[in-house]
């Protein structure tokens, strides 16, 4: 385009003199290509980005931005072009054969050759230009007088600049990329006209302007008339023409005849040399005189150690053999399967061959492969020393004492207690091991004998249970049940006459401490002694409400204190029976608390939420430490009796052994369970605890912890229990140990509960 | 507070370079770091953490040591390399401008490096380089056997040629090749030199193409190297062996295509004195070389007489032969095995080294075929077996087909064996010479000869006589400890085979399997039976299968052993599962990948103990049907 636009010019300042009454005569069909429009068309939408682009810039001018607003007002112009382009098309036959004839045609206005008076040589001589009305191309006529200026000044406006009367020349339309497109195909001109920026259209180029690009193209000078081969013209040779006196008056140097001293010097030196020996002038340089092969060990080999040799191939075995036992042969469908595999993958690169004479041995035909592949291995593979291990697999598992020695535990079902299909979330084991009471989804709290399995009695609730949990005092008998935002206290019934008084004793105690000043958030609620009766509860406790019921209640040790955990923020709330009072202990926590629990002997109090387990002293109310377990999240957490064992269970099969005097990284990760662990639990005599699973098995494990601080714990697995069924991906939900026995209570999503003996 | 640690400075990101680095730092081009590496042998190394000697970028590249690269920085054939370099841009600068001359000299001048360094670096000792030696003489011989072309020139492949028959003879002369395996990718041999155990494997004798992808420029770099190594090695076993390095050449012999037989072992009179002797030697043929054979050759091309311009070399070699009787004193009648006090005469030609005495063929079955001779058949390859029984101290003589050089011909009477690998062919026009040799010899097939070396002594020739099905051909290599064994009968196979048997049996007669079938359901039942009350039952159940007492409790008893001992197993398997689960993750994966391996191989095992079974039961069936 913009070589276009330069011939233009070019062509403009040429267009004086006699030949101007040519009409503007068609273009014409060129044997060469010029690929004006090819560009433009192309380059269209990058044109667009280009404008846009700098328009917020200060309007320099530049030629690029130039040429690039002619395209992009080319395809405008092509509707009026067509309109031209008829009334032309008749002209363009009569000029057609003009332009192939170089000697007929002139562009360029016709130069005399004169023999000149001066030199007495010929001359070309252009006829004078007569300074009138005619003889300027500004005077031609183009409607638009703006003058040479960047004409994207105009983008915006209607019209593209003045005329000489001071009208406004109006933009020409353009038609869009489809009128672009059939211009090319039906106008024959169309390829050799060129965009007119000061006009906003497309112009057909005249004959002229054609014949230029054509020479340009050739690498030819643009002047149709000039002559590359003019005669010489001799000024200082030939007769008469000589120049007889010297140019300087210097006379001529003594080197010029006299041989160089110090050449002959240089020269003598290196003769010398030959003649002495020192150079020998036609030695074999490249033939070395050394013998090609010595002794080269025969002196002391040097004290560095050797590189280590490459390894070998390893050496053939029976199937190689050209006749090997038949059994080796492949199969038709271990061939196919061979064929089939990536040859990087094969486990042979051969297929086994039997021929039945040497003779009939073929050759094979990837020997050089292999060579070559055994030389890439030896540049180019990188090579790892490795030791090889001698060792019998089975010595790597770990050697511990046989289950059988370390009973007893629980191996088998003894019983199993249906719970109309309902998932039973939640249960808990009563302080002297006789009862159990479970909650499910249903709502219905259900006490029933471990032994036998006989249900005692049942309590139905509107919504679904949280929590149960007994409380572990042994002279009173109650247990609280969570549901909604409530947590009820309820006392089983048949207790006997000194105890069922204790108990009652306990939840209603004579004289209540006064009122806080500041109403809590808590409400305590009691039945009058009088009505007090195993049907109901006895006291309840109204948390600020939530949408679930609170998932977790842990007693204290000694049964005055209760902790519960509800969703959401300040959901952890520790509860005085004997006080009737309740207080949240964190103002804040971080993260979403999982669940809690109450130290066995210290004022300690961990909280686990999503990830991580904090360690606080209550009394002192400070956080201890922060224990990681590297759980992406944490299910189920209990405390060994001793205190200083922690096991946590997380979703993601894992459970943590955690030694808190030793550090606040587990001290073993066990992973065994194929799914989520739903529930541990540290049996409060024995050495054993107990974990269960989405998997719907049980896993109960020998846990002996040593009072030295030098011996590790020694963690036995002894058992899976299974029998539960897994129901909608959820498995077997609590487990609980029976204080002072070695049995086990488990409940499922699939609404039994078992419990297991030894 | 310690000096601040930068990132980078230290560790495995300053001890591992990548090539492209490497490259960089050597400023030479890939195709010269390949070339580099090839023959000072660096290769890539793993590091450890490849992001950390990487720059944490985790791409996938290949790692040297820096200080391999720093190595190769010294490294003079690096230096000649860009001598080379500049040389080439002035010879092609001097092509271009047609100035002939100057070419010429450049081209006399032009830089080629040695490796005699390398070899002496990557190879301190003797036995070091002996025991490499491996993939350096599988290179000869394939070269040795490949046709020359563009990229491959013909006098690279003499050199290979005569390298491998120096091996050759090498080995023959100190019987010390070991072990044969006819394979079908060609023919392994193993041979024990100096103690150090060397295996190669040689192309059958059929004309290798090089195929499009093998980048032939990467074979012939080791190659370079290769030919180097051999040819240092070759020069010490034979002087130490009191030889002449390199053997004579016979030109008449090798053009008739004598091949190993070309060459003559000379022994060196003085063994101190020889090497020199051989030096100036060489220095010699290096002066004739340059003029007068030159000459000669080209007058012989002119005149046609002879069409390679490769005879240049022998016409040298036989003119340093007869420089080489100055010196030398000639011993030069073939090297025959059956003169066997060659090798004690040369331990007294030099003085007993520990190395020379180790050359001293060891045992009887080193010479295992001394007392016979063989007669080589049209259709065998005579390379193959000549090496071998050559190497195995035995005679060998070979039809004019096969090429020259043979020792005696067909009619010799001290011929005892005829390798011979066609079927039989009566023919009726025999004549009674032939008849008589026929009785006399044995024909027997290639594959006697190779079995005979690895078992290291003569079988019976019944087994491979003349048309006959071989038995199989086994690798004397050995295979791992628990593969499967083609020769030992299959374990565990009885008792499988027993219940074949008896389903046989089944088969055969209707009133037995009536009998079987509850008797096989009451053992179980007997076997299962935890109280008396079910025992009593099982019992009852046999006797009305018509099974007496007797044989019953026999039986249960049996049966109650083979469930407990089952129960006992899957408690401690279970037991064992168990306690995987305490193992750390390191050591249930290693554990994990060990377990895969045994469990592959044995299913291997197992596939090719079934496959023999079945056919074997095919062959036993197609007998009885026969």
């Amino acid at each position: 385009m913009v070589a276009a636009v330069e011939v233009k010019k070019y062509s403009k300042k040429r267009k004086a003199g006699p030949q101007e009454g040519i009409p503007a005569s068609p273009p014409s069909a060129f044997p060469q290509e010029v690929g004006l429009e090819m560009g433009s068309e192309d380059e269209g939408e990058e044109v667009d980005e280009d404008s846009d682009g700098e328009v917020e810039e200060f309007p320099e001018i530049d030629t690029s931005s130039d040429t690039d607003d002619e395209e992009y007002a080319a395809n405008g112009a092509s509707s009026e072009d067509e309109e031209e382009g008829d009334e032309q098309d008749e002209e363009g036959d009569e000029e057609y054969g003009d332009l192939t004839d170089e000697e007929d045609h002139h562009i360029f206005p016709q130069a005399k050759t004169i023999i000149s008076d001066i030199t007495g040589q010929p001359k070309r001589v252009y006829p004078e230009i007569e300074p009138d009305y005619d003889s300027d191309s500004s005077t031609e006529e183009t409607p638009n007088r703006v003058g040479n200026i960047p004409m994207h000044w105009y983008d915006d406006l209607p019209h593209v600049g003045y005329d000489i009367n001071g009208k406004k020349v109006l933009r020409p339309a353009r038609g869009d990329e489809l009128d672009k497109f059939l211009k090319t195909v039906e106008d024959p001109e169309s390829w050799t006209s060129a965009f007119d920026k000061n006009l906003q259209m497309d112009k057909p180029l005249t004959p002229e302007e054609l014949d230029i690009i054509r020479r340009l193209q050739e690498s030819e000078n643009p002047d149709a008339n000039y002559d590359p081969y003019e005669p010489m013209v001799e000024w200082f040779t030939g007769k008469g023409k000589e120049e007889v006196m010297p140019i300087s008056a210097a006379p001529e140097p003594k080197r010029r005849w006299i041989p160089s001293k110090w050449e002959k010097q240089k020269v003598m030196k290196i003769v010398r040399a030959i003649r002495q020996g020192r150079i020998l002038p036609n030695k074999p340089k490249t033939a070395s005189a050394a013998p090609q092969f010595y002794a080269i060990w025969n002196d002391e080999p040097s004290n560095a150690p050797a590189p280590l040799p490459a390894p070998k191939p390893r050496l053939p075995g029976h199937a190689e053999s050209y006749n090997p036992p038949e059994e080796y042969l492949p199969t038709e469908e271990e061939r196919k399967k061979w064929e089939e595999t990536d040859p990087e993958d094969r486990e042979r690169d051969f297929l086994p061959q039997k021929y039945s004479a040497l003779r009939l041995v073929p050759a094979y035909d990837q020997f050089i492969k292999e060579r070559f592949s055994r030389q890439l291995d030896l540049y180019l593979a990188p090579r790892v020393q490795r030791v090889k291990l001698q060792i019998n697999p089975e010595s790597l598992i770990p050697k511990l004492p046989s289950p059988s020695s370390l009973r007893p535990f629980p191996v088998y079902r003894s019983l199993q207690v249906p719970h109309e299909a309902k998932r039973v979330r939640t249960l808990s084991v009563s302080p002297d091991g006789g009862w159990v009471v479970t909650g499910d989804e249903g709502g219905v709290v259900r006490l029933w004998e471990v032994i036998v399995g006989k249900e005692v009695k049942r309590w139905t609730f509107k919504s679904k249970v949280g929590a149960v949990e007994w409380c572990p005092r042994t002279d009173v008998s109650f247990f609280a049940v969570a549901i909604e935002a409530h947590i009820h206290f309820i006392i089983p019934p048949n207790l006997p006459g000194p105890i069922l008084a204790a108990t009652q004793n306990a939840l209603a105690p004579a004289n209540l401490p006064p009122a806080p000043s500041v109403p809590s958030a808590v409400k305590w609620t009691s039945v009058p002694a009088a009505q007090s009766s195993s049907d109901t509860p006895v006291l309840a406790l109204n948390l600020p409400s939530s949408p679930e019921p609170p998932k977790q209640l842990v007693w204290h040790r000694k049964g005055d204190y209760l902790a519960s955990v509800s969703e959401g923020q300040a959901g952890v709330w520790i509860h005085q029976v004997s006080r009737r009072h309740s207080q949240a202990p964190f103002k804040k926590v971080k993260g979403a608390v999982q669940l809690v629990l109450f130290h066995p002997s210290k004022p300690h109090f961990f909280v686990a939420t999503q990830r991580y387990v904090r360690m606080y002293n209550l009394a002192e109310q400070t956080l201890l430490k922060t224990l990681m377990p590297g759980i992406r999240w944490i299910s189920s957490m209990d405390v060994h009796p001793s205190g200083d064992h922690l096991i946590v269970g997380g979703y993601d099969k894992k459970l943590c052994w955690f030694d808190l005097e030793l550090s606040d990284k587990p001290y073993k990760i066990l992973r065994y369970h194929a799914r989520a662990l739903r529930s541990v639990h540290f049996h409060p005599t024995y050495p054993l605890f107990a974990s269960s699973s989405d998997d719907g098995s049980i896993q109960v494990f020998h846990a002996r912890v040593y009072n030295d601080l030098m011996t590790n714990p020694l963690i036995v697995p002894l058992k899976i229990l299974r029998g539960h069924d897994v129901k909608d991906g959820l498995g077997v939900f609590a487990v609980r140990w029976v204080p002072r026995q070695p049995w086990l209570v488990s409940a499922g999503a699939d609404g039994q509960v078992s419990v297991w003996c030894s | 507070m310690g000096r601040l640690k930068q990132k980078g400075k230290a560790g495995a990101a300053k001890a591992y370079m990548t090539r492209s680095i490497a490259i960089k730092k050597l400023q030479c081009s890939l195709a010269d770091f390949r070339r580099l590496c090839i023959l000072k042998g660096i290769y890539p190394r793993e590091p450890r953490n490849r992001k950390k000697a990487n720059k944490g970028s985790s791409a996938p590249t290949n790692f040297y040591y820096a200080k391999d690269i720093a190595y190769l920085a010294h490294e003079p054939v690096l230096r000649k390399l860009r001598e080379h370099k500049a040389f080439a841009k002035k010879l092609s600068r001097a092509l271009g401008r047609g100035e002939w001359s100057s070419a010429k000299s450049l081209e006399e001048n032009k830089p080629v490096y040695r490796l005699d360094h390398i070899i002496k670096e990557r190879y301190p000792t003797f036995i070091d380089a002996v025991r490499d030696i491996d993939d350096a003489l599988c290179m000869i011989f394939l070269f040795a056997s490949l046709p020359s072309d563009s990229k491959v020139s013909p006098t690279l492949i003499e050199n290979c040629a005569r390298l491998a028959a120096e091996w050759q003879l090498y080995v023959m002369h100190t019987h010390a090749l070991r072990k044969v395996f006819l394979s079908i990718k060609g023919v392994y041999y193993q041979a024990d030199v100096l103690d150090q155990t060397i295996t190669w494997l040689v192309p059958y004798q059929f004309t290798q193409t090089i195929p499009v992808d093998v980048d032939v420029r990467v074979m012939l770099t080791f190659l370079e190297l290769y030919q180097t190594l051999l040819g240092f090695v070759f020069f010490k076993l034979y002087t130490d062996a009191a030889l002449v390095y390199p053997p004579p050449l016979d030109t008449q012999k090798d053009e008739g295509a004598a091949g190993v037989g070309a060459f003559t072992l000379q022994e060196a009179k003085d063994a101190r004195s020889a090497p020199t002797a051989k030096s100036k030697t060489v220095e010699v043929d290096g002066k004739r070389v340059s003029s007068k054979d030159v000459r000669q050759t080209i007058k012989s091309i002119t005149a046609g007489a002879a069409g390679d311009a490769d005879v240049d070399m022998p016409a040298v070699d036989v003119a340093a032969n007869d420089e080489d009787e100055e010196f030398v004193e000639d011993t030069a009648e073939e090297e025959n095995p059956d003169d066997a006090p060659s090798a004690p005469a040369m331990t007294t030609a030099a003085l007993p080294t520990l190395k020379t005495l180790s050359t001293l063929p060891q045992s009887t079955s080193a010479k295992l075929f001394a007392p016979y001779t063989f007669w080589l058949s049209r259709e065998t390859s005579r390379p193959i077996f000549e090496f071998i029984v050559r190497a195995f101290g035995g005679r060998i003589g070979w039809p004019a087909t096969s090429g020259s050089g043979s020792p005696f011909d067909e009619a010799d009477d001290s011929i005892t064996h005829v390798i011979i690998d066609r079927p039989v062919v009566q023919r009726a026009n025999e004549s009674e010479e032939e008849r008589e040799h026929r009785r006399r010899r044995k024909y027997v097939q290639p594959q006697w000869v190779v079995d005979c070396v690895n078992a290291g002594k003569i079988l019976l020739e019944d087994l491979y006589a003349q048309g006959k099905t071989l038995p199989p051909h086994l690798s004397p290599f050995g295979e791992r400890a628990d593969a499967y064994d083609p020769t030992a009968g299959i374990a565990g196979a009885d008792e499988d085979e027993e219940m074949e048997d008896e389903e046989e049996v089944v088969e055969g007669g209707s009133d037995e399997e009536e009998e079987a079938r509850p008797l096989k359901a009451a053992l179980k039942a007997a076997a299962t039976a935890e109280d008396a009350a079910a025992l009593r039952a099982a019992e009852l159940a046999a006797e009305a299968a018509g099974v007496d007492f007797g044989t019953f409790e026999k039986e249960s008893k049996k049966a109650q052993k083979k469930a407990k001992k089952a129960e006992v197993t899957k408690e401690d398997e279970t037991e064992q599962n168990m306690n995987k689960m305490m193992m750390s993750n390191k050591q249930r994966k290693l554990y994990e990948r060990m377990k895969y391996g045994e469990k592959k191989r044995a299913a291997e095992r197992q596939d090719l103990e079934q496959k023999k079974r079945t056919i074997e039961k095919e062959k036993k069936r197609r007998s009885k049907a026969s």
